[in-house]
């Protein structure tokens, strides 16, 4: 395997553009109805080094355009399309659903919301799938506009990382998603999803009611959107080891807060938006990543659309393109760059920066490693959260905002308890087309799993008290058990300075940086980039026998993410040649265990005093195992700004017109999933409409 | 004193004979601190803070006062509380000095005497079981099994290993082997039961019945390769309080 420095890998394998057919789809041609003067009236000085776009060929043209078909982007484009404009949606990856398809579907809106007014009733929905009582006091549910908005905008509230994830929130963008909130919920509702019991809050939406509720399905004999309803196989409950084209990650049970035989996860909220969407006529151009923004001039008049590459995701077992799960409404469209024309709008909805290592660096520079992914590598692909709204927002001239925002969310990168695979983040299985990427689902060995081994740098040396490594300070959330705010819910007091005193700060401080121990120079970190490199788990036989891990397929697999042999030199020989990220020797690692060992024996750990958490356990039997351990970049905080109608901003404050963004594109909203990311789009899908060209 | 070594010794991992000789040599508040420790401070913490209002703070706790309330939750458990019947005399007059003189509190030494003469006329306990006495059934462990995978296992993994699916969820307590054992080996099940009751799911404690309860636990057991009896394990705090959680022999 050859060695890789830098991120330019990408798993498309060699095409030829000649054979693949050119279908001639809504092709339009030259701009209609734009004339070269109301294209240059708002002329730019700076115009000279770009020309002016008049003398674009537009390949296709649309009222909407949506870059990306997530959360955001497919809550906006069904929104578009209800209000009576055209709508196309293009994305990087072969299916929809972005992140949304592989999330748990917490979604937390709030501010009076049909769910939570449903559950303060004790009602069950309409369809009279949920058969079990509310699971939160009507009091933790009732809630209003007002209560939400000052819950989100909350200086006073500061983090188990000592962070205050509320108080740099954009208040007009705030102000505008609560306001959205109760509408969204039902417009959600409206298509084909349906909400489990309310059961508290995710991170960033708040902590003085309950906000939160998943997505559902009820398990029956066909996958049947209307009826709400999905086989065993469908949902990965059949076989615990495969999921299905379908729901790439297995759904969880949900009999507690919908009824027996009820699943969720985020299929339940990706799937039915999407079949909505289908439904009503979205033209979808999938393998198609979006590049850049067109504007009139460089950096003033009109957005006029996008253009966007072919980016084919082949099967990774039969090197076929890859086919989305529904085919309805999808544009086959294959040659390299196109321009598409948006006659009112343009939404950015691409997702955020965490899978970019080089803009990733602008938040916390040893990210730059590349040997660490974000989350749902493996579904998304190279491309995926790239920060390519980002990118092309700022060449024509819009400002960012919230960019200290990734920092101040607990969980933004942290150490993941998955280990022996790079996709560390998600529990998709064989059965899913792209599980081929990820080669291994990994072993989920929970927090605790870290007391069986000793964890070592890219030269084979320990770095961090190992119990300690992937502790995560807990989001300001509530109820959650230790909710990072002074008592709960309902006990918490917005706006009161004692929530911030330093007494209570220091109290609940739970950081532990063992990620920051992670990322470390060290003897292997060489100019000029200076890259930590990866993280191995060391352990023996004995290990296996003390915790019934499963190591072998699919958890693991020789794919480079794990190792196993019958000596510790032969297993550092093994990762060094194995691991497309090992860049030198782990020339230590023979010392490490025999030190390691030798404080076993003495009971005691003078590096890192392991004693301290657990007991410690000498690597003496072989067979000798290696497991990579992930740092997953999981959110992106940090992004376009832009207004309440989200509506792009640039330097001087000034509306881009035309130009819209939502979910992880956008900055200075500090709250974690969903909740954000369909309001945004909920919004934008209403005003995109309303834009009217010049 | 017997059972004293006995329980120590599978707690501490020491050898009885040295722990006899360090016994002997031990003040009554020692061998009282020894046995908190190895019983009392999962709910009610090792400062004595406890965790109010659901486990009740010992430290300044003016309730103390009274050795004969002290004695008899001890011997037969009061409220959450389970009943510790495997502590015998001096045991339990070692453990109430102690928590009577620890931390800031200062009511004064409880004896032996004083213990003997509460608990007359107490009925004899009944003998004391093991987690590996088959004290469940199959079916129950599978009704248990059900329940534990809707209310349970987001949180506490699929195979109880205390990691859950969903990523965004932290670790939680391992509820079966080495590590499970690790935590609850030496404690009975009636601990377990009412810790459980009063402290789980964390974001809706009690929502389960005591059968519900009682069902996962069976379910726990037999993960952990605890084997199956002939008799259901009945949520009745008495009878709990006599089977003991144990490393397998």
């Amino acid at each position: 395997m050859t060695k890789k420095n830098d991120d330019t890998r990408d798993e498309t394998k060699s095409h030829d553009d000649k054979t693949l057919s050119r279908r001639d789809f809504v092709k339009t041609g030259a701009v209609a109805g734009l004339g070269a003067t109301s294209l240059l009236e708002s002329g730019n000085t700076n115009a000279q080094s770009s020309p002016s776009n008049e003398n674009i060929q537009w390949d296709y043209e649309v009222d909407v355009i949506i870059a990306g078909g997530g959360c955001a982007g497919l809550t906006a484009a069904i929104r578009a399309r209800d209000l009576g404009a055209s709508v196309m949606v293009v994305d990087q990856n072969y299916d929809l659903g972005g992140r949304m398809l592989h999330s748990g579907s917490f979604t937390s809106l709030g501010g009076g919301d049909p769910v939570q007014v449903r559950d303060i009733n004790g009602e069950s929905d309409t369809e009279g799938f949920i058969t079990v009582p509310s699971a939160e006091d009507p009091k933790e549910l009732e809630d209003t506009i007002d209560l939400l908005f000052t819950d989100i905008t909350d200086w006073s509230v500061v983090d188990p990382k000592a962070q205050s994830p509320y108080r740099y929130n954009d208040r007009g963008l705030v102000r505008a998603w609560a306001e959205n909130c109760p509408a969204t919920r039902q417009f959600l509702i409206d298509n084909y999803v349906r909400f489990a019991r309310i059961s508290g809050t995710h991170g960033g939406g708040g902590l003085s009611r309950a906000r939160g509720s998943r997505c559902f399905f009820m398990l029956g004999e066909k996958t049947d959107i209307k009826a709400g309803t999905i086989t065993p196989e469908d949902a990965g409950v059949a076989d615990y080891e495969r999921t299905s084209a379908f729901a790439p990650v297995q759904m969880m049970d949900a009999s507690r807060l919908v009824g027996p035989g009820a699943v969720m996860n985020g299929a339940a909220l990706s799937r039915p938006l999407e079949y909505s969407a289908r439904e009503k006529g979205v033209q979808f151009m999938l393998h198609r990543h979006f590049d850049e923004v067109i504007r009139e001039n460089p950096f003033s008049g009109r957005i006029l659309g996008v253009s966007a590459h072919y980016s084919p995701r082949q099967h990774p077992d039969n090197g076929e393109l890859m086919q989305s799960y529904w085919q309805n409404g999808n544009v086959d469209e294959r040659r390299q760059t196109i321009h598409i024309r948006a006659r009112r709008s343009v939404i950015l909805a691409s997702g955020g920066h965490a899978g970019n290592p080089e803009v990733r660096s602008m938040f916390y520079p040893a990210m730059r490693e590349p040997a660490f992914p974000t989350s749902g590598v493996a579904l998304q692909g190279p491309h995926g959260q790239d920060a390519s709204a980002l990118i092309a927002g700022l060449k024509v001239g819009a400002n960012l905002a919230g960019m200290q925002q990734n920092i101040s969310y607990p969980t933004t990168f942290h150490i993941a308890p998955r280990l022996g695979t790079r996709d560390a983040y998600t529990t998709m299985m064989p059965g899913h087309p792209t599980f081929g990427f990820r080669g291994s689902a990994g072993i989920n060995v929970g927090s605790v799993g870290f007391e069986e081994f000793i964890a070592v740098n890219q030269v084979g040396k320990r770095f961090f008290n190992e119990v300690r490594l992937p502790a995560r300070p807990s989001p300001s959330r509530y109820p959650g058990a230790d909710g990072g705010s002074p008592g709960r819910g309902l006990d918490h007091k917005p706006l009161d300075w004692r929530n911030c005193r330093k007494e209570w700060v220091r109290e609940m401080y739970n950081y532990d940086h063992g990620l920051d121990a992670a990322l470390a120079l060290n003897e292997g970190s060489e100019a000029p980039d200076y890259y930590s490199g990866p993280i191995w788990a060391i352990f023996d036989q004995d290990a296996v026998e003390r915790t019934g891990w499963e190591v072998r397929y699919p958890y693991i697999a020789d794919n480079g993410y794990s190792f196993k042999a019958d000596s510790i030199e032969e297993l550092a020989q093994k990762i060094a040649k194995g691991h497309e990220f090992q860049r030198v020797p782990l020339k230590y690692l023979t010392e490490t265990v025999e030190t390691w060992n030798r404080y076993v024996d003495a009971g005691k750990d003078p590096e890192f005093e392991r004693e301290v958490d657990a007991p410690m356990n000498q690597i003496v039997k072989p067979p000798f195992y290696a497991l990579s351990i992930m740092v997953i970049w999981h959110d992106s905080y940090g992004g376009l700004r832009v207004n309440g109608r989200q509506q792009v901003l640039d330097m001087r404050g000034q509306v881009i017109p035309g130009l819209y963004a939502g979910g992880e594109a956008v900055g200075g909203f500090n709250k974690h999933g969903l909740g954000k990311g369909h309001v945004h789009g909920y919004i934008a899908g209403t005003h995109a409409v309303e834009d009217v060209s010049a | 004193m017997k059972k004293l070594i006995g329980i120590l010794s599978s707690i501490l991992f020491f050898s009885v004979a040295s722990q006899a000789q360090e016994l002997a040599n031990m003040s009554q508040f020692e061998q009282g601190q020894q046995i908190y420790q190895a019983n009392c401070t999962l709910c009610h913490m090792d400062s004595g803070s406890g965790s109010p209002p659901i486990f009740l703070a010992l430290n300044g706790n003016e309730q103390l006062a009274d050795a004969t309330r002290i004695i008899t939750n001890i011997k037969q458990g009061s409220g959450a509380m389970p009943a510790f019947p495997g502590l015998d005399a001096d045991e339990i007059a070692a453990l109430a000095t102690y928590i009577r003189n620890a931390w800031t509190n200062s009511f004064g030494e409880v004896t032996v005497a004083e213990v003997t003469s509460t608990l007359d006329g107490f009925e004899e306990g009944l003998k004391i079981a093991s987690v590996w006495d088959g004290v469940y059934t199959e079916a129950q462990a599978q009704r248990g099994q059900i329940l534990y995978s809707g209310t349970c296992g987001s949180c506490h993994g699929r195979r109880l290993n205390g990691a859950p699916e969903d990523p965004d969820m932290g670790s939680t307590p391992p509820l079966a082997r080495a590590r499970f054992l690790r935590v609850w080996e030496g404690r009975s099940l009636a601990t377990l039961f009412e810790y459980t009751r009063v402290t789980m799911p964390s974001d809706n404690p009690t929502s389960l019945t005591d059968e519900e309860f009682i069902d996962v636990i069976a379910y726990m057991l037999s993960v952990g390769g605890m084997p199956i009896g002939t008799n259901e394990l009945e949520p009745d705090t008495q009878t709990l309080a006599r089977i003991l959680i144990q490393q397998s022999q």
